[in-house]
């Protein structure tokens, strides 16, 4: 048919083509992982990368259409890429628009448990001196109410919070008037090892909506190892508390969080069916952390982050094909990933924001009035560092602990867009500042990079998403769906 | 290893230095027109620590070209986004 | 497998002195009780006796001998036997070709706005004309109140409707005041509203239930471009839905499936889930192999089977990133199981057909079935299903 015309008449021609911002990461075997302004992601090869660059692609050409769909490149004067881009980058942004809605008191330092991975804990029995006071807890409850969300997240934490449950229970009603009169809404968690928990306080949760956040570290030997008590049954007790809870108060008011040791390193398949057999709703496969105890004990530096690694994708190929064989059941950071990658709806996640999210996603109010940017942040305190320790709430208000200048050096310093490495890294729209890791670790919020864990792990699991979510089509729609 | 200067940019090699750090060291002498590197591994009987080298001073000069070569369009997104021109923000974003 | 005949020529029409050659028509029964105005006609089937004296002085009879010679009546074949009160007819005079514009009784209803078009598409199957076709709108202005306010929605389609955009407003504007429970559903190529002016217009006319349908064949601009037969459209369309998104504006976004861009589904789908995934449906739709479709035959067809896979695939993208999607004009037995309650009973009723071994199907009674215009081609995996149960696909 003569009036129609060929494929090649709408090819763009030679000098029609421009690039958009793009950045790349070297992988293995002249690979490369190539990333749009707003972070959607492909692999090339290294002749096509750098045909890419240099513009030279065929007519008909496969790199062409890949490009132009992956937002790499454009014809002269189209408007549409960079709108697109525009847009997706504001969306991406917006959650600086959202001030401080997770708001931690700690309650009381006290606690029955002696892990030695543990942050800040205090085996003592001085009540007076390791205990919030309802003025304290009065007073941290205002000035989270001042913060201007318009939804404000309170979570109990310790210690063991349940050590001083008089005290929630006497914040909680409190809580409530004052937000309601300030028109607010309120949600409570408590973080709590469930030991102690009873009808008393189960029925407090009911009645007053409280989720329960708590502490399984795997299979019985591995948790009570883990995790000591007087008794050795710190498993059995999470475990009836978690039974109970969920009757209680239903599934989804339950969850648990694991923490990786050395000697969870080669159980992942193990630590995972304890979390289905129980009926939780998905499990958090989380790096030890290098604050408190933590590094005093050496636990930090026994394995490193490509041990860790290793662990965490044997554990998510675990958990993807369980999800494949009919059991819905999501590894929560590959979620948290996954909806950063498909979506531009910001997550708000504290630990993965730029600036980060010090102080401005999460306040952190000490048992003795302190208030910390981070829960991190008040552990480092408990060692003797005070560089994220923001104020007293005997003597601040919301504005003076926002503003103050300690916050504002901070937050400041912890810009991805402009640090060193990360500026160029392909996986900068995913990731975020950890100014507090990177303090703890290199004694630099910002912190050199190559020598970071947190980015090793970071480029390590996000690269395998993306191959996952690429190469791997029925992987990839299981995680769809944990980020839908 | 030595690159001329002519048409080797400092920046791009002073990148690839800090990708390496722990690794290895690299101390930079710039004289006579000529970028001397001189690269100290961290573990003796590093083979191809030559060749990641110069593998990352090949990225970084790709990365130095496509932020030359992209950076107005970037700035022109980025005033998209944020700028005078973002009018009627966010309502198709939402 | 014949569609409905929606526009013929009379056996007869006898016009009275004076009337004009253009007219527009409702149809109402004999014994309709409801106060007649000058656009309606009494419609008479068969042999069927007509009343004396209708105050329009208009009859309209389908069928039996063409021996009513009184003026202002209008005789038509057994093919519009299909008319029924409440229905709107156009007529000429002249040429006594007669068009049916609305059937009460159908979900389908659509107004052809223009045969005009600045697309050429390759499968389109209503191929554009350069021609002077500005009565069509005044048609529909005229339509528009003889239509039953309870209608639930109407169609608006070309050519490119809005080619002539600010009649078209104007006329959605006309729509909202006498039709404000209908929904209006404009098939476009969404390239004019690349135009602020354009966009605002539209959003200004605060229809309640108004969308746009716009086609994006492919991500890549060289393969939507080759598709529509024009360059610069894949940029002017995107930039389109963005400019009516920004507005609040209802948007769907339709992709038809054919040879060139069933292989890039799932890029296009995934493309659509990243870049606009707050469009407020996305239609992935099966061939209407009519019209140009025809003469690019061998272009353009592929087997929906060959697709069937990758269609599953890109259905799963959109919808876990809660774009609501649908699969339109594809058979049940062509789909695989887990997209089979996407798929929609989407071809309109005048041309939507079965085969005969649809018969022995399970899923006929919600199956899309075929079209029946143009030269249909079927999938060599067309074959009744034993058991069908929505449920647990």
């Amino acid at each position: 048919m003569s009036h129609f015309q060929p494929s090649t008449a709408f090819e763009a021609s030679d000098g029609e083509l421009e690039l958009l911002p793009f950045r790349f990461e070297r992988l293995d075997g002249d690979q490369y992982l190539v990333s749009n302004l707003v972070g959607d992601m492909t692999f090339l090869s290294g002749p096509d990368l750098r045909r890419l660059a240099a513009l030279d692609l065929a007519p008909d050409d496969a790199l062409y259409a890949l490009a132009f769909e992956k937002l790499l490149l454009r014809r002269k004067g189209q408007r549409a890429p960079l709108q697109l881009l525009a847009m997706r980058q504001r969306s991406r942004s917006s959650f600086l628009r959202t001030p401080t809605q997770l708001h931690i008191l700690v309650v009381t330092l006290r606690c029955e448990h002696s892990c030695p991975y543990c942050q800040v804990s205090r085996r003592s029995t001085d009540r007076d001196r390791y205990d919030m006071s309802f003025e304290t807890a009065a007073r941290a409850v205002e000035v989270a109410l001042s913060s201007p969300s318009p939804h404000i997240k309170l979570e109990f934490q310790g210690g063991e919070p349940l050590l001083n449950f008089d005290l929630i229970r006497a914040v909680v009603p409190f809580a409530r008037e004052k937000a309601e009169a300030a028109g607010k809404t309120l949600d409570f968690v408590i973080t709590s090892n469930l030991a102690l928990l009873n009808d008393d306080v189960l029925a407090f949760c009911k009645t007053h909506d409280i989720v329960l956040s708590t502490s399984l570290d795997g299979p019985e030997d591995l948790h009570n190892r883990n995790r000591p008590r007087p008794g050795g049954d710190s498993h059995q007790l999470a475990v009836e508390g978690i039974r109970r809870a969920q009757a209680t108060l239903g599934k989804e008011r339950v969850g648990a969080l694991m923490t990786t040791t050395e000697a969870s390193l080669g159980r992942v398949e193990e630590i995972v069916d304890e979390y289905v057999r129980l009926g939780l709703d998905g499990i958090f496969l989380r790096p030890l952390s290098p604050y408190g105890f933590a590094v005093k004990t050496k636990q930090y530096a026994k394995y490193d982050s490509r041990l860790w690694l290793e662990f965490y994708e044997r554990g998510l190929r675990y958990i993807l094909r369980l999800n494949r064989e009919g059991t819905y059941f999501p590894e929560f950071y590959a979620t948290l990933l996954a909806r950063r990658m498909l979506s531009d709806i910001p997550t708000g996640y504290v630990d993965l924001r730029s600036p980060a999210g010090i102080g401005l996603g999460a306040l952190v109010y000490n048992y003795d009035g302190k208030v910390f940017a981070s829960d991190e942040g008040r552990m480092l305190a408990e060692m003797g560092d005070r560089t994220f320790e923001l104020g007293d709430l005997a003597t601040d208000d919301y504005a003076s602990i926002i503003l103050s200048d300690k916050l504002i050096d901070l937050v400041g310093r912890s810009l991805t867009q402009c640090a060193p490495q990360c500026s160029s890294c392909a996986f900068e729209p995913h990731c975020g500042a950890d100014p507090v890791y990177h303090h703890a670790t290199q004694t630099d919020p910002v912190g050199i990079k190559p020598l970071s864990g947190f980015c090793a792990r970071q480029k390590g699991i996000m690269t395998l998403l993306v191959d996952l979510l690429e190469n791997s089509p029925e992987d990839a729609a299981v995680l769809r769906r944990w980020a839908a | 290893m030595e690159f001329a200067a002519a048409s080797q940019s400092l920046g791009a090699l002073r990148e690839a230095a800090y990708r390496l750090i722990g690794q290895a060291t690299c101390q930079i002498d710039s004289v006579d027109g000529v970028h001397r590197c001189r690269l100290q591994a961290a573990r003796s009987g590093d083979a191809d620590l030559r060749a990641r080298f110069l593998d990352l001073v090949t990225d970084e000069n790709l990365r130095e070209k496509l932020a030359a070569e992209t950076g107005p369009t970037r700035n022109l997104i980025l005033a998209l986004a944020f700028g005078a021109l973002a009018t009627a923000a966010d309502a198709s974003a939402g | 497998m014949k569609p409905l005949a929606l526009s013929g020529r009379a056996i007869a029409v006898n016009a009275r002195e004076g009337a004009p050659n253009h007219q527009v028509l409702r149809l109402v029964t004999p014994a309709d009780p409801r106060v007649r105005g000058p656009q309606d006609a009494v419609l008479v089937k068969g042999g069927g006796s007509v009343p004396t004296g209708p105050p329009s002085g208009l009859v309209v009879q389908v069928g039996g001998e063409a021996t009513l010679a009184e003026p202002g009546t209008i005789c038509l074949g057994d093919e519009f036997d299909y008319l029924a009160a409440g229905d709107v007819i156009a007529v000429h005079a002249d040429s006594r070709r007669v068009r049916t514009l609305y059937r009460r009784a159908s979900r389908h209803n659509s107004f052809l706005t223009t045969e005009r078009c600045n697309h050429y598409c390759l499968m389109c199957s209503q191929p554009p004309k350069n021609i002077d076709d500005r009565w069509l709108l005044d048609e529909i202005a005229a339509a528009l109140p003889l239509v039953d306010p309870a209608t639930r929605s109407f169609g608006l389609t070309g050519g490119e409707p809005l080619l002539q955009w600010e009649r078209l407003v104007a006329l959605l504007a006309q729509a909202r005041d006498v039709l404000p429970n209908t929904a209006v559903h404009v098939l476009t190529n969404g390239r004019a509203f690349a135009s602020p002016e354009i966009a605002d217009a539209w959003a200004a006319i605060a229809h309640p239930d108004l969308s746009a349908g716009i086609p994006i064949y492919a991500a890549v601009d060289s393969i939507h471009d080759y598709v529509v037969q024009a360059e610069g459209a894949f940029d002017e369309t995107v930039l389109g839905v963005l400019r009516l998104k920004e507005r609040r504006q209802r948007v769907e976004i339709r992709v038809v499936l054919h040879s060139i861009t069933a292989p890039r589904i799932v890029e296009t789908a995934t493309w659509l889930a990243r870049n606009l995934p707050f469009v407020d449906h996305v239609a992935l739709m099966g061939l209407e192999n009519t019209g140009f479709a025809i003469a690019n035959d061998a272009l353009l067809w592929i087997d929906p089977i060959e697709y069937r896979a990758s269609l599953a695939r890109a259905v799963d993208i959109l919808d876990a990133a809660r774009v609501p999607t649908s699969i339109y004009n594809l058979p049940y037995c062509v789909l695989e199981r887990p997209v089979w309650p996407f798929a929609a009973q989407s071809i309109s009723d005048w041309k939507n057909a079965y085969l005969p071994q649809c018969d022995q199907c399970a899923a006929k009674r919600s199956c899309a079935g075929f079209f029946s215009t143009g030269r249909p081609k079927q999938s060599r995996a067309i074959e009744p299903l034993r058991t069908f149960d929505l449920t647990q696909a």
